[in-house]
């Protein structure tokens, strides 16, 4: 009887909410588009739809406003008014807002972090247009909603339906991302596949003095893309319990990004090769399609779901022209002058996903649910040749050390083992969980996770025109500047048949199985305790390890006996370890494993310290944990506080690589409504993360000489005295207070302010200068013991007050003032140019200091 | 101060002035109660036997009516009644007949009458009760897909008034306002079903979450609903 009550108080409660449902965006199924659509003006997408705060509260049936279960006061409700009929004697009612202005953006405009998600420019805005009509008779509905900041910062979304039966959403939105707005790319054809040096330079035959001069006078440029997203999508019921739902989303990304560029060497060799920042042009569709069907009963529920993704790159590669020359470091005569470079761009790739929910309904107010899926991944892209070169690459010194190559015999797809990527990887799941409830007091559950990518793609780098295997790196300039160093093995030449270079793709997959099971008992009205135990065996393919065992425990203890406090804590504690740790498992991949290659006399060059421990295949003990209080004071405040931290272990002694990570970090927030016209609330957080990593420099001058092939640490290639260690933390502070209050129904103002700063700080310490690469040993009495600090603070202020001249007609004016600094040692004197040695950079980086402001005067009417 | 910031100043400050420049008008609210903070009545039963000489013209010297279209007043929640008549006085409660007759009447009459009629022995329910019928259904268990709560979760399973959780720190409605139904009548239950769907009788609060009810049933549904109500 009880239960039948509080379910009918349960009901008659939702019938009895005022219209906030109205407002509200909702994900489900067949959602398509963003969850929540806004912009700059508007974060919320609805602000001038809000209506006065109702001072009647929440329900009917309580009077004053309630709180969530765990304490947080819900906020007023808006008064919504009834619409108007849509035409004389129409069960239709409509409503609709108009918010159109004018703003004015000042200051530093074109600040990067001020325009960074925002399309914010000076002119005329529509703010909100916004149309819903509704039947209430038969629940069929229809509502408009769409803004425009400006032609790349826009949102329109339509739904209809009939509430119980069908839904369809449309949507169109542009969201535009600034990448870089003091840019000033040296070459020609900026958005193009095709980067050209600008006259008078000329590619592969200019000095840095003559670069430097022709990038002074480049104009400044804004690098980024716009998103432009489109959606389609229907759910309805179509037989009894069955419904049935279908959405497509489109994503056109359309602009250019920073991008890299090298010619091999510039780092130990001055005045040679180049280092490039390029600039890159993005051309992306996505296409997202999402359908299935699915029966709610209720004993039995069912879900057949397909999942599509297809990304096409409209851009296959970007090929540039560096202006700098090559040399090779032996002193011979050049051979060679590469200075043209390529990337091949990202492949197309079609994924397809198929997966089945059954679940049932047990007794003891049991749970069984099960869940199998199959998925794929595949990119079939005609390949690129390996080279764009022409005439001969490499060095030739004398016979029989010639070192060159043919141009021609790698410069078209004939010398590819196959034309297309042919590439794969299969996804297998098989998920069952059970969750019992027995009596109110006490529940358990368990459940098995079983997960599987497999990797089909099996590419093997041989041109069948020369025989050869491996593939010439980056574009052959690596081996016009160092004998040899071509990229390539060939078992029938004495020259390259000891090269260790990769010949196949890496074919990286695992399985993963993961049991859990638990337990929850509330002890007494006020106390409730979570146990839970999980078990995570992971077999990756191809990596350090084969088998990974991960043990957790997890304590969770949720107390309501502190007046009217919800305390919340949580522990967690796992322990992580597993197989045999191979240090190099990549030789099946590499020439080394071939047939005819033969190990030199003094062996092949380790592949890294046997001491090395890679993060995720490491040994690792974690303890979590994580307090939350929320504490209401009296009937219209809340004062709630988060603290929690990770901290986890991992190498061991004598190993290197990741040794630790720490996070800790805390929240404190306080909301206050005195009365339905009046929010007050701030908010205070802090987060600390660190991360120390150790690794061993190889003694350079070793490799070619005998000890080169011992991993060892404290060994001849990884001396103790090349030790050194890194610690990277970070400090984030995030502050914030907002205030609304409405004098009247017709006026009512809004402030906010929010602030942002983040401290980065990167040492580090060496066991001997020997440590320091060689190139880098002029420097070492400079090199102290760490980087400049990075630091990055964002204040921002918004005002805003909204006045009703009559029922239908009103003003906002609003300002928000925006100030900001930054500073990143990598940005560290390019302010006196960007062309540095052989090396050029594109963009300054984000302003040091900026200001910018954005007035607006916006008229609203109620349709 | 730069320029943009002169410019941005300025207005501002115009829009201020056309801010407090514009009046502002409170619209005058219809008679309404609230009584979600309506605590439980105490009168004087035994004194309000005595000033119901004109009450039982029409509700019956037991309070149980002398005609359908009248409301049984006999087992009543003492507060629903005492809401009623203070709800009839000051106008809240519009009825032609009622209004001229509580118009005399002090806070005490008021509180006395309620209590005299509370304490009157209720209808007893009727021989046979239609348990398999659509009105059984709606009265128990609602109907979610119509959007239609359970009756009995605030009126009782038997219709004779709320039956609520024990104290705990959890907010309760205002329980004595709501009112039994067991032993009405099929058609002042039916008149009263109609005046929420028709949101007609729309005085208080409660009258508020019963349009949230009866707005969803249709009429098939008052009539079936009425009638299982009279027969409990």
């Amino acid at each position: 009887m009880r239960n039948r009550i509080v379910a009918s108080l349960v009901v008659a409660v939702a019938a009895c909410l005022t219209g906030t449902l109205a407002l509200a965006d909702s994900s489900d199924s067949a959602r398509v588009g963003d969850i929540q659509y806004g912009n700059s003006l508007d974060p919320t997408g609805w602000a001038p739809l809000l209506w006065p705060a109702d001072p009647r509260g929440f329900s009917w049936l309580h009077a004053g406003m309630l709180r969530t279960p765990s304490g947080v006061l819900y906020p007023y409700p808006p008064r919504r008014e009834a619409g108007s009929p849509l035409q004389k004697d129409s069960d239709w009612v409509w409503s609709g807002w108009l918010q159109l202005g004018y703003l004015h953006v000042g200051g530093d405009r074109n600040a990067e972090f001020f325009r960074q998600y925002s399309g914010w420019k000076t002119g005329m805005v529509l703010g909100l247009f916004a149309f819903e009509a509704d039947n209430p008779k038969t629940g069929q509905y229809v509502e408009f909603r769409g803004s425009r900041l400006s032609g790349d910062d826009q949102y329109y979304r339509m739904r209809g339906g009939q509430y119980g039966k069908y839904k369809i959403e449309a949507f169109w939105r542009d969201i535009p991302h600034t990448v870089a707005t003091d840019a000033y790319p040296l070459w020609n054809g900026i958005g193009s596949e095709n980067l050209t040096v600008p006259a008078p330079l000329v590619a592969g035959g200019s000095t840095p003095a003559e670069v430097a001069a022709v990038e002074k006078g480049r104009p400044r440029q804004t690098i980024g893309l716009d998103r432009r997203r489109a959606g389609l999508s229907y759910e309805g019921t179509l037989y009894h319990d069955w419904i049935g739902y279908v959405s497509v989303v489109n994503e056109k990304r359309d602009g250019d990004r920073l991008w890299g560029g090298t010619m091999f060497f510039n780092y130990p060799f001055k005045n040679n090769g180049g280092v490039l920042e390029t600039v890159r042009p993005i051309d992306f569709t996505t296409t997202d399609i999402n359908m299935g069907l699915r029966d709610v009963g209720a004993v039995w529920q069912f879900q057949l779901n397909y999942t599509g993704s297809f990304f096409r790159n409209h851009r296959r590669e970007l090929n540039y022209q560096s202006p700098f020359s090559l040399y090779n470091v032996v002193g011979v005569p050049q051979v060679a002058n590469i200075y043209q470079g390529q990337f091949s761009l990202e492949p197309d790739n079609d994924y397809h996903n198929l997966s089945a929910e059954l679940s049932r309904s047990l007794k003891w107010n049991g749970h069984l649910s099960m869940k199998a899926a199959w998925g794929t991944m595949r990119q079939n892209d005609q390949l690129l040749a390996p080279v764009t070169c022409t005439g001969t690459g490499g060095i030739f010194i004398a016979p029989p050390a010639n070192f060159t190559f043919n141009c021609a015999d790698w410069n078209t797809t004939a010398a590819l083992s196959q034309q297309t990527a042919n590439a794969r990887i299969d996804t297998g799941l098989f998920d069952i969980k059970a969750v019992f409830h027995p009596t109110p007091k006490f529940g358990w559950h368990a459940g098995l996770r079983w997960y599987r990518e497999d990797n089909k793609t099996n590419y093997l780098a041989w041109n069948p025109l020369t025989g050869q295997y491996g593939y010439i790196s980056e574009n052959g300039s690596q081996g016009s500047v160092v004998p040899g160093e071509t990229g390539i093995f060939d078992p029938r030449n004495p020259l390259y048949w000891s090269y260790v270079v990769q010949v196949r793709a890496i074919p990286f997959g695992y399985t993963d199985t993961i049991f859990d099971a638990g337990i929850n008992w509330r002890i007494g009205e006020s106390n409730t305790l979570n146990a839970t135990y999980s078990f995570d065996r992971d077999q990756p393919k191809y990596r350090e390890r084969k088998l990974l065992n991960e043990q957790r425990i997890k304590l969770q203890w949720v107390d309501r006996a502190l007046g009217k406090a919800t305390l919340r804590f949580s522990y967690e504690f796992a322990y992580r370890d597993g197989g045999p740790y191979n240090y190099d498992p990549y030789e099946p991949f590499y020439s080394i494993a071939l047939p005819g290659f033969v190990t030199p006399p003094i062996g092949t060059a380790a592949f890294t310290t046997d001491a090395m421990r890679k993060y995720d295949m490491s040994n690792r003990i974690e303890h979590k944990f994580r307090g939350i209080v929320i504490y209401p004071i009296g009937d219209t405040a809340t004062l709630s506080g988060v603290v929690y931290g990770t901290h986890d272990d991992y190498a061991g002694s004598g190993e290197v690589g990741r040794q630790a990570t720490r996070n800790y970090g805390f929240s404190l927030s306080w909301n206050w409504q005195p009365a339905p016209a009046t929010n007050l609330s701030a908010n205070l957080g802090r987060d600390d993360s660190r991360l120390q990593f150790t690794n061993v420099a190889d003694f350079e001058a070793l490799v070619g000489q005998a000890g080169q092939d011992n991993p060892a640490l404290g060994g001849p290639l990884y001396p103790l005295a090349n030790q050194w260690a890194e610690k990277n933390s970070e400090r984030d502070w995030n502050a914030g207070l907002t205030f609304n209050h409405s004098f009247s129904e017709r006026t009512s103002l809004d402030l906010s302010y929010t602030y942002t700063y983040a401290l980065g700080k990167l040492g580090y310490v060496y066991a001997s200068p020997t440590a320091i690469s060689g190139t880098q040993q002029p420097y070492v009495a400079t090199i102290g013991t760490g980087f400049p600090d990075n630091h990055y603070h964002i204040n921002t202020l918004q005002l805003g007050l909204n006045v009703a001249f009559t029922h239908r007609v009103g003003m906002r004016v609003f300002d928000t003032f925006q100030t900001g600094s930054f500073f990143d040692w990598h940005y560290l004197g390019l302010q006196n140019g960007l062309v540095i040695d052989h090396k050029i950079y594109t963009d300054l980086g984000p302003q040091p200091h900026y200001s910018a402001n954005v007035v607006g005067v916006m008229l609203n009417v109620k349709l | 101060m730069s320029k943009f910031h002169r410019q941005t100043y300025v207005l501002i400050a115009l829009a201020v002035c056309a801010t407090f420049a514009v009046g502002v008008v409170m619209a005058a609210k219809p008679p309404f109660e609230d009584l979600r903070t309506q605590q439980p009545i105490s009168g004087d039963a035994a004194a309000g036997a005595g000033k119901a000489a004109t009450c039982v013209a029409c509700h019956g010297e037991n309070g149980i009516a002398i005609a359908p279209t009248f409301p049984n007043l006999a087992g009543q929640s003492a507060t629903y009644l005492y809401v009623q008549l203070r709800e009839f006085k000051d106008g809240a409660r519009v009825n032609a007949v009622m209004q001229p007759l509580v118009a005399g009447l002090s806070d005490e009459d008021m509180r006395d009458l309620a209590a005299h009629f509370a304490s009157l022995p209720g209808k007893p329910a009727a021989a046979v009760q239609q348990v398999s019928s659509r009105g059984y259904t709606l009265y128990h268990d609602g109907d979610p897909h119509a959007g239609v709560p359970p009756c009995q979760g605030c009126h009782g399973a038997d219709g004779r008034g709320p039956q609520p959780y024990p104290a705990s720190n959890a907010p309760h409605p205002a329980w004595s306002t709501f009112p039994a139904l067991a032993g009405q009548d099929e058609s002042y239950v039916l008149a009263q079903l109609k005046a929420y769907h028709d949101a007609t009788r729309a005085d208080n609060s409660n009258d508020e979450v019963m349009q949230g009810v009866a707005q969803n049933l249709s009429d098939a549904d008052m009539q079936a609903l009425a009638g299982y109500i009279s027969s409990l």
